[in-house]
């Protein structure tokens, strides 16, 4: 493939994950953050700081999954690796 | 990659709409830390032995429904030749 039209793609495909990142986390603190009383159309300032906190939090929870399957991966990768070199001795 | 990412998020949405429950502080919390690590390390887990499982089960499965398939068709024969048009004698 073209390199140009890989990074494209990779691109195209960045966004898009970001704006389903975007949704799902908006879902999560809505759930959160906003009881489903619908009286006033202003939100308190409880509701206001949970939601900057909650995108907060729902952006480190992000990054350090992102490490922990990286990490996971990794180590997969190594024991196919060791089992695939230890039936190849064999 | 685009399903190992689309993994990745939900994976990011489920842990977090378990482990994270306080939202009095900005900062994650030790408790959620080490709820998170263990959440991914579930999934990634049960990820792995589901696809191990559906791999191992979908064969015999798909092999059934061809079985299944071909004894319905063979019984019934070929279809029948549409009978010959009523001028063409």
């Amino acid at each position: 493939m073209d390199p140009l039209r890989a990074q494209q793609l990779a691109a195209e495909l960045e966004v898009e994950m970001m704006a389903d990142m975007y949704n799902r986390m908006t879902q999560a603190c809505h759930r959160k953050c906003v009881p489903p009383f619908y009286k006033e159309s202003e939100l308190s300032k409880g509701e206001c700081v949970c939601l900057d906190r909650c995108v907060a939090k729902y952006l480190e929870v992000h990054e350090r999954m992102g490490k922990k399957l990286t990490e996971l991966s990794l180590q997969d990768e190594e024991l196919l690796k060791r089992m695939q070199q230890g039936s190849g001795s064999a | 990659l685009r399903d190992f990412l689309l993994v990745y998020n939900r994976m990011t949405e489920l842990c977090f709409r378990h482990c994270v429950c306080n939202l009095n502080y900005r900062l994650l919390t030790g408790r959620e830390e080490s709820c998170l690590d263990s959440c991914a390390a579930r999934l990634v887990r049960a990820n792995h032995r589901l696809m191990g499982t559906y791999v191992g089960l979908v064969p015999a499965l798909l092999q059934r429904r061809a079985a299944e398939h071909g004894a319905l068709a063979g019984p019934s024969g070929p279809p029948a030749s549409p009978e010959p048009a009523p001028g063409s004698a």
